[in-house]
This record gives structure tokens, sequence and C-alpha cells, in this order.
């Protein structure tokens, strides 16, 4: 087995991992598609420009444990992975390098803790426990902050495909809106003061 | 006379460095008078069509507010025994033309009567410096229905209103759930909530469109022109005049003057790091609370060795930034404020509190969305009722903390002390190797005590609105702000203020300070339009004066 095969199986483990839960059937087409983007990147000719495909299979997991995918898509199924690519590009490399050494950290801890090389061949249950270890670092608030941050941002940065994020929140993206806005106003409108 | 574009060889008459609330105004007043003026602004001139929903870029990139990244790092200290440390911005305002009146959330409250005699009603108070204004809300008042009528104002004239010479022209906007939640509230325990002034057409107004409501105008530019902006409502008007030239990209680099110490030529970089220079006749520095006196500091000279108009040693000095405090409640059905206008209601029956409570205060509470109604801010704040902040459960809390919570918002008095300040750094220099802007800030007691209080007070109401659970930021130290306030005072005393009640300053004649600078006391939490009305004021002034040959 080349090292690319193995990859491409350990994001696939990783992928479904993060994909366990009722939408699975659902979700498991974009989560591949993601997939082999990430191995494009790996074969040197796919469209990651600041992450190594390392990088983005690591910190696809772990996205997929900040804002999980069960019965509504997560971080994976909007494409976090490619705005976090996009925005460390952006003159970023000083977060870029607080991942950089979060992620070594926590493969040194998956390794003492799991024996695995990789935090994405954890199960679940396994992440979560390395990543609440390491809630107060900076690695961490750097990784949620982005990963957040593609999920709710334009999708023209490469996150929130879809307006995935959008729709989690109950958010439309319109230009205009017409009063009554929400319940109360209504029920002034009808009522008054 | 000679119409725009100007030679830089010849003198013009007015040169005016920034294009914000107050550069737009005068820009708009001095043209329209006839006068050849030049306004040299160093952010790009963005329109409506420029702008987007843009989050990330706004809030996130820095895109409208420079920072670190674009090459303008600042620094912040508590005091000055404190080392100052990097940060992106302790002195935030946007870099475009209209300046921050581009992506405010365009509140606009008019200070009372009691905001420009206050020191006297109430008596001085130990370490600060509050004094009187040398105008009163009278002097000031024409110039505020100027700007409700010129600049475009939406309200409802009440018993709520200070005295007003003429109504809003344009009515409220049409009340949010948010805003239907407070004064419910706010009437079951015996307030006067009232529709909130805001700088944001509710109709078609001077040849500009109404407001369609999208919700996103705190941090960004509307993308019709319906907000106030002095991009939207004045830069026009100045430039259809033929004698207003508006040079964009070019950044201010000192300003020079004459063997009288009279102000003469401008210094500036264009935007391609040439260095250029504009004579003028008279020098208006509209580059806001931060800028202005950094210009200053920055025109040092034999003449002037403490820095351009600092004889009296007060430039950079008293930098106020208003208070601010902030509860959420969650509440059993759809309140949406992430829609339309950031707020349609608001309270000020603690305009002034009562002095027996121990401490000086006074402000406002509005009712708003608790992440400005931003998809991202939200995220990133939840979860706001407590519980992990990752994983399925967060995410699942995101929807509701969206749609079903409103925030009431208290904003409140700042002090002036001469301790806070705006300086220069030694150590620290931007993109075109001035140095940097540092702030020193720390809030008085009494300012803290005023937020404490104001929170309480949101508690109350949004118990008495109803809401199932609340949450509320804890009340900390500012360690900045948008609001850049009183850094070269107004007063009649040349030894402890900067300019003179009609903003000329004390020493160089033809040089004028008009924007937040001048403020001598911060007024309640909403700046922004009496920032403008002493621009009309000051315009005013200037033409007068250049009628007379006294500039």
């Amino acid at each position: 087995m080349t090292p690319t095969q193995y990859s491409r199986r350990a994001f696939l483990r990783s992928a479904g991992n993060a994909a366990r839960g009722s939408c699975i059937v659902l979700t498991l087409p974009m989560i591949l598609t993601s997939c082999e983007r990430a191995q494009e990147a790996r074969l040197g000719e796919g469209e990651f420009t600041t992450l190594s495909a390392e990088e983005a299979m690591e910190f696809t997991a772990i996205a997929a444990r900040i804002i999980p995918t069960d019965a509504t898509p997560g971080a994976t199924e909007a494409g976090v992975i490619y705005f976090i690519d996009k925005v460390l590009g952006d003159d970023r490399e000083a977060e870029h390098e607080i991942l950089r050494r979060g992620l070594t950290e926590l493969q040194a801890a998956a390794e003492m803790r799991f024996a695995v090389t990789h935090f994405y061949e954890l199960q679940a249950e396994q992440q979560d426990r390395l990543l609440t270890d390491i809630e107060a670092s900076a690695f961490f608030a750097t990784i949620r902050y982005l990963t957040v941050a593609g999920m709710f941002s334009l999708p023209e940065y490469g996150g929130n495909r879809d307006n995935i994020g959008y729709q989690l929140l109950g958010f439309e993206d319109r230009h205009v809106w017409q009063s009554p806005y929400g319940y109360y106003d209504a029920d002034y409108a009808d009522k008054g003061a | 006379m000679a119409q725009a574009p100007f030679p830089t060889s010849e003198p013009v008459d007015f040169i005016i460095i920034g294009s914000g609330a107050a550069g737009g105004v005068v820009a708009k007043e001095l043209s329209a008078a006839g006068h050849s003026v030049v306004v040299l602004e160093q952010g790009p001139h963005l329109r409506a069509a420029d702008f987007k929903h843009d989050e990330w870029g706004y809030k996130h990139n820095n895109d409208l507010v420079w920072g670190a990244r674009q090459g303008h790092p600042q620094t912040f200290r508590k005091t000055e025994n404190d080392t100052a440390v990097l940060v992106e911005s302790a002195l935030g305002y946007a870099h475009n033309v209209g300046g921050s009146s581009v992506h405010f959330s365009g509140n606009f409250w008019r200070f009372r009567e009691v905001d420009f005699i206050e020191a006297s009603l109430l008596g001085p108070i130990a370490g600060t410096t509050f004094s009187d204004w040398p105008i009163t809300y009278d002097d000031l008042e024409p110039y505020y229905t100027k700007v409700d009528w010129e600049v475009g104002v939406s309200g409802l004239a009440g018993p709520w209103d200070p005295p007003r010479s003429r109504g809003y022209p344009c009515p409220p906007m049409p009340v949010k759930a948010s805003g239907v939640l407070l004064e419910r509230a706010a009437k079951q325990l015996g307030y006067t909530p009232y529709p909130a002034p805001v700088a944001i057409l509710s109709q078609v107004h001077n040849g500009r469109p109404a407001c369609i409501h999208c919700g996103f105008c705190n941090g960004f530019g509307c993308e019709v022109d319906a907000k106030s902006s002095s991009m939207a409502a004045m830069i026009p008007l100045a430039l259809a005049t033929g004698n207003c030239e508006l040079r964009t990209l070019c950044t201010a680099a000192r300003i020079n003057t004459d063997a009288a110490g009279r102000a003469n030529e401008i210094v500036y970089w264009e935007e391609d790091g040439r260095e250029q220079s504009q004579r003028a006749n008279a020098v208006v520095l509209c580059a806001n609370g931060a800028e202005t006196p950094r210009l200053l500091l920055l025109s040092e000279s034999s003449q002037f060795p403490d820095g351009l108009a600092n004889s009296s040693g007060v430039v950079g000095q008293n930098l106020m930034f208003n208070g601010a405090s902030s509860a959420t409640g969650l509440f059993d059905e759809p309140v949406n404020a992430f829609k339309s206008v950031p707020t349609t209601r608001v309270m000020h029956d603690f305009y002034s509190l009562d002095p027996s409570l121990g401490f000086y205060g006074g402000g406002g509470i509005d009712s708003r969305h608790p992440s400005n109604g931003l998809p991202l801010g939200t995220g990133l704040s939840g979860s706001l009722f407590g519980g992990p902040n990752w994983g399925s459960e967060y995410k699942h809390s995101l929807a509701e903390e969206f749609t079903h919570t409103a925030a009431f918002n208290g904003h409140s008095t700042s002090l002036p002390l001469a301790t806070n300040t705006v300086t220069l750094d030694p150590d620290l220099r931007d993109k075109w190797g001035r140095a940097a802007l540092r702030c020193t800030y720390k809030d008085h007691p009494d300012d803290i005590a005023t937020m404490r209080f104001f929170l309480e007070r949101s508690l109350e109401l949004l118990d008495a609105a109803g809401a199932k659970q609340v949450t509320s930021r804890p009340i900390t130290e500012t360690e900045g702000n948008v609001h850049l306030l009183g850094t070269c005072r107004m007063g009649n005393d040349a030894t402890t203020s900067v300019v003179d009640r009609n903003n000329r300053s004390h020493d160089v004649p033809n040089l004028f300070m008009v924007d937040g600078s001048s403020l001598v006391t911060g007024g309640r939490g909403q700046p922004t339009m009496t920032i403008m009305a002493l621009a009309f004021r000051a315009a005013d002034y200037m033409i007068a004066a250049a009628g007379r040959n006294e500039v």
C-alpha cells in the first residue's frame, strides 16, 4: 500500500467518524467529495493552497468535532476546511504557525494516549477527550475560531457551502425584509403597546 | 474662481484632512459657500455598490477598520506605568470616504442641555478634568436640526426629546420585536421608552432611498445609501459644487507652518508612497479623536516643540470612549433581531443618575441583537446561556440564540481624565514610518459603577419582558472603542483646552480641529450626531470669518 492510498483510507475513516449519526446516508456523498479534494491536494494537484494534505485531513477532523455532523450537516459538509485553507494564505502566517505547533502536540497526545499517528484515525469519543484536554489552548481557540468563521462567513470565502451555516441558524441572507420581523412586533401590530 | 481639481502649488482656501462624519459636513458647507476645498482621505472611496454582507471581511479581516495587517499597528496600556502592547485595534475607525459614519449604527441621540453645563451643576469630580462646555445646547440646537434635515434622521419628536426647533424629516423605523420587548418592559416598570432616532432613512429624503431593512448596519456600509453617512449624504453634494476635490488614498504626514506660525501646507503621501504637498490658506483637521491629536504631535517643529497647537500640553489628553453594558434574554417566540436597523426603541429615564447614588453617570438603554444580528458573531459567542462552546449541543443551541434573543444594552458616560491619552508610540512605526498610535486608558471608577448600574437595569427590564433565561457580559475595564472623544477639547481657557468655542486652535489662527476630539464631555454613548452638529456650526463660523478676512 502506498502512503497515498493509506491517507485516502484514513481520511475516509475520519470522515466516517465525523458523520456517525442519522444523516450519514444523506451526507456521505458530500464527505466523499471533500475526501477526494483532500486526496487531490495530496497528489499535488488539488485545491489546497496553504494547508498540507495532512493538515487538511487533521483540521477537517477537528472541525468535525467542533461543529459535528449529526441530524444536520456540520463543518465537513460546509467545507470549512476550504475556508481555513484560503484565509490562512491571506497574511495569517502567525495563526498558521499556532496551528502547526498545536497539531504536532495534538498528534503526540494521540500517539501517547491511543497509539495512533494521526488525530483523524481516532474514534469521535477519543477525539473529544483529546480536544477537551486542550480547550484552553491557543491552538484550540484558533481552530475553533476558524471553524466557526468557515461555517458562517460568506460562501465566497470557501466555507458555508450551500449556506449550510446560515440554515443552521435560521438565517437567510436577504437584502429586503418587511415588518413584522418576529412574533412580538406582529403581536404589537395587533394589540398595541 | 478656480474649479476642482486644484494644483498643489497654489493655495486652496481650505484643506480638510479626513472625510468622515465631520470632514464630510465641513467639505460640503465650505464648498457650497464657494470656497476652494481639497479633502485628503487616507482610505478609498467605497460606494454603496462596493459593500457586501461580508462579516468576515469587515468584522474579522479589518477590510474597513485597518489594523496591523494593513500596516497600521496600535498599542495599548492601561496606565503610563504599564508597557504598551501591540493590539489589533484600541482606537477603532473605518478607513474610507465617510470614515466611521459609513459603518456605524446611526444612533443619533442629541446631547441635552445638561451635557453642556454638568460640571457647574454637579461640581468638580476629583481626579478628572470634568468641565462645562464653552457653548450651550441652545448654541448647538440649530445645527442639530441641520443634521436632522440635511444628513437625514428618522425619529419621533416628543416629550422624551430635548427642545427642538423642527420635527424629524422622516418618521421612525417600524418597530422590531426587540423594540417591542423593551417598550413593554419599560412601560411596565414606569419608564418612558420611545422610538429610537437613527441616521437611517425610513422614507425617501433628499433624493436618497429608504432603508430596505437588510439588517447589516453595524460594521457594514449601506448597500442602498439609506444610511446617512457623510459618504452618502454630504460628499456627493460637496463634489457637485465643483469647488471640492477629494483626494483618496492620500495620507497626511505633517502640517507645516510659516514664520508667522500659521499653517500653510500639508505634506502627504499618495498611494504609491510619493510625497506630495498642498498649500492652503486654512487647515481643517477632521481626522478623528485619535488621528487628529496624532497629526498635531507629529507636526512638532522648533516653533512648536510639543506638537502643533499644543501650548496647553493637553493635545491627546482627556480621551473618552463611552461606557457600555449588555444583558441578553432568551424568549419563547421568534424575535429575529437580525432583521432591519439595529435598534428601534430606546429609553433615557436614567439620563442623569441621582448624585445620592454616590457616583457620577448617566446614559440610555436600547434593544438589539446580542451579536449585532450576525451569523459568525453568534457562532463565536455561543453558547450564550452556558453549556459547551463546541460540539453537538453547542451547534444546536445556536439557532435559538440567533432568532429568539434580544440584548438590552446600556450606553453611558465616561469622565475625562488627563491620564487617558492618545500619544505617539516611541517604539513602533506604521507602514509610512510614522510613530504608531498608542492608547493609554483606564476607566474612572464612576464609569465602571455607571456601567454596573445600567447592567442591573437591563436585567430588571429583561425580567419584566418575560425572558426565560438571561445572561450578561461581565463589566470589565475598557480596552478600546470606536468613540474617540475629547483629545483636543474645546474651551475658553487656552491653557486647559486646544480649540476655542468655534473649533479654532488657540495657538494657530488658521487651524481648526473639528471632530470627536473637540468634545468636552462624551454625552451618553452616541456622539456622532454631536460631532456632525459641531461640524456644521464650525463651518458656519469659518465661512463668516473668511468673509471678514479673519481666517
